[in-house]
């Protein structure tokens, strides 16, 4: 199966603080991958630099084949990003923003129109389609941002945190989204519920303090941990590594 | 074609904000009513010339142009604030697209502002029997195209160094330097002194006297210096925040 992401002893410094520490690992095309860890291990900041938005300070990231660093522009057209906080154009409606985005990664009007529509049906944003954004509870406003981002048809999209503040239908109303993207592109997601990596993810990372401290599946980290879910071995994993500091 | 796209978006950021239409249309046009109304009640001989509609009209139309800068600068400030300038650092979007994407809405709204703010003039001076003439008019607006670049190149300057909340306390400053010193509402070439000789060093004064004058004359020319200069300085100024964002 072809390669989506390859990263080998990415590092991260700002000023003297460094945000991640020499991580290394692989994302096949179509799977959906996890990137697990407390506050401040380094998941955003990974992101950034697989998306071209922080540039490495030292080690390789290749996306599709290209190098972050010297090809980002080419990266930069096949990947897309939900960032952490939502991020969608206040003023515009729905509809509005969808086009924005289309129109920003080079559709012509037409297209623009079609693929907003197609968004809409996939999000079920048809009640809320004509509606500024800012007026939208929490959990439309993290649909259209993630609508935003697919709307643009990435190889590889990046959710950091998508159910991050959604009450528990929506949180499941968006794993059925998730779901649905699968297989049709590759998608590296963050998220602090144990719960979601478990039933969505093919693969794992955990990242303590800007390392990653196991990765595999995630049959394969509870196997390892003896633990009776991911939660249990996100914790011991965690601890272990807290504890060892 | 980005950035075309981009300042679509950014006009209609502006244009949903009640308060663009206050400030920079409602505005000029209040001025304009009362410092006629003023004007009329005035005797002969205490009248100032800054205020007959053929100094009045051109130099509300010019101060106007201050408040496009206000809001451009909002705009891009607030902009910065939200994750949605992550999104368009993730797109393929240059600096040029983002530039392109704050300029043409702005200078959009100078555009329109400048006509209403000439046409409503033009009216209102005939209703107190002062003529402006349609050649005075159309070049004065003309004349202002320079000045629009000033302000919106100082707009695009305070809007990406300073936050949404610095921002415009920075503008209302250059408002009230501008509106002074211009000569809009201080007759500026009539006190002389020091204060002509800094006015005179300060581009507000020389796009005021070239909006309210015909002829190609050195206003002009040094609007349009500053104008270049500035917008230049815009570009650079973004150019290089946009590349230090992405870190
Ligand atoms: N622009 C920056 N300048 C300085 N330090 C930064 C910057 N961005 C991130 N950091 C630091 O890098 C570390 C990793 O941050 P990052 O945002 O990647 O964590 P995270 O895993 O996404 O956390 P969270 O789960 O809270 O979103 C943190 O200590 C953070 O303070
Ligand atoms: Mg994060």
């Amino acid at each position: 199966m072809e390669q989506a992401i390859l990263v080998e002893n990415l590092v991260k410094k700002y000023g003297t603080k460094e945000a991640v520490k020499g991580i290394s690992f692989e994302v096949k095309d179509g799977e959906i991958y996890s990137l697990l860890g407390v506050n401040g291990a380094g998941k955003t900041t990974t992101i950034k630099m697989l998306c071209g938005l922080a540039k490495p300070t030292k080690g390789k990231a290749i996306v599709y084949g290209h190098d972050v660093e010297k090809e980002t522009n080419e990266v930069k057209k096949i990947v897309n990003v939900s960032p952490q906080e939502t991020s969608v154009a206040p003023k515009l409606t729905v509809k509005e923003n969808l086009e924005f985005m289309a129109g920003i990664y080079g559709a012509d009007k037409a297209t623009q129109k079609k693929k907003a529509k197609e968004m809409i049906e996939m999000f079920g944003m048809e009640e809320v389609k004509n509606q500024k954004a800012k007026t939208l509870s929490g959990g439309w406003q993290r649909k259209l941002s993630i609508a935003m981002a697919l709307i643009t048809e990435p190889k590889l999209l990046f959710l950091d945190e998508p159910t991050l503040g959604l009450d528990v239908l929506a949180r499941r109303d968006m794993w059925e989204a998730i779901r649905k993207m699968k297989g049709k592109l590759t998608i590296i997601l963050t998220t602090h519920y144990m719960e979601e990596a478990e039933s969505l993810s093919d693969g794992v990372a955990v990242m303590v303090d800007g390392t990653i401290r196991a990765k595999g599946t995630v049959d394969e980290l509870i196997r390892q941990n003896n633990a009776k879910n991911l939660e249990e071995a996100f914790v011991k994993i965690a601890q272990a590594a807290t504890l060892q500091a | 074609m980005r950035g075309i796209v981009f300042a679509k978006r950014t006009a209609k950021e502006i244009l949903r904000d009640p308060l663009s239409y206050i400030f920079c249309l409602g505005f000029p046009v209040v001025m304009l009513f009362i410092m006629t109304l003023l004007n009329n009640s005035l005797p002969k001989q205490a009248a100032m010339s800054i205020f007959e509609p053929k100094n009045l009209v051109p130099g509300i139309a010019y101060f106007g142009l201050s408040f496009v800068m206000i809001f451009i600068s909002i705009q891009l400030a607030s902009d910065r604030t939200t994750s949605l300038l992550m999104r368009m650092h993730a797109s393929p979007m240059e600096a040029k697209d983002y530039i392109l994407g704050y300029t043409l809405p702005a200078l959009l709204i100078s555009v329109l502002q400048v006509c209403v703010t000439f046409a409503i003039g033009f009216s209102l001076a005939a209703a107190s029997g002062k003529t402006l003439t349609v050649e005075s008019v159309l070049i004065g607006a003309v004349k202002l195209i320079p000045s629009m670049l000033i302000f919106i190149s100082l707009g695009l300057i305070i809007g990406s160094v300073f936050n949404e909340k610095a921002a415009p306390g920075l503008c209302s400053i250059i408002v009230t330097i501008c509106g002074m010193l211009g000569g809009v509402w201080m007759p500026v070439d009539t006190l002389g002194g020091p204060l002509l000789k800094v006015s005179r060093c300060l581009p507000f004064y020389h796009g005021v006297y070239a909006a309210r004058h015909a002829g190609f004359d050195t206003s002009l020319m040094i609007s349009i210096g500053f104008a270049v200069v500035f917008y230049v300085l815009s570009v650079v100024i973004i150019g290089v925040k946009w590349k230090k964002d992405v870190a």
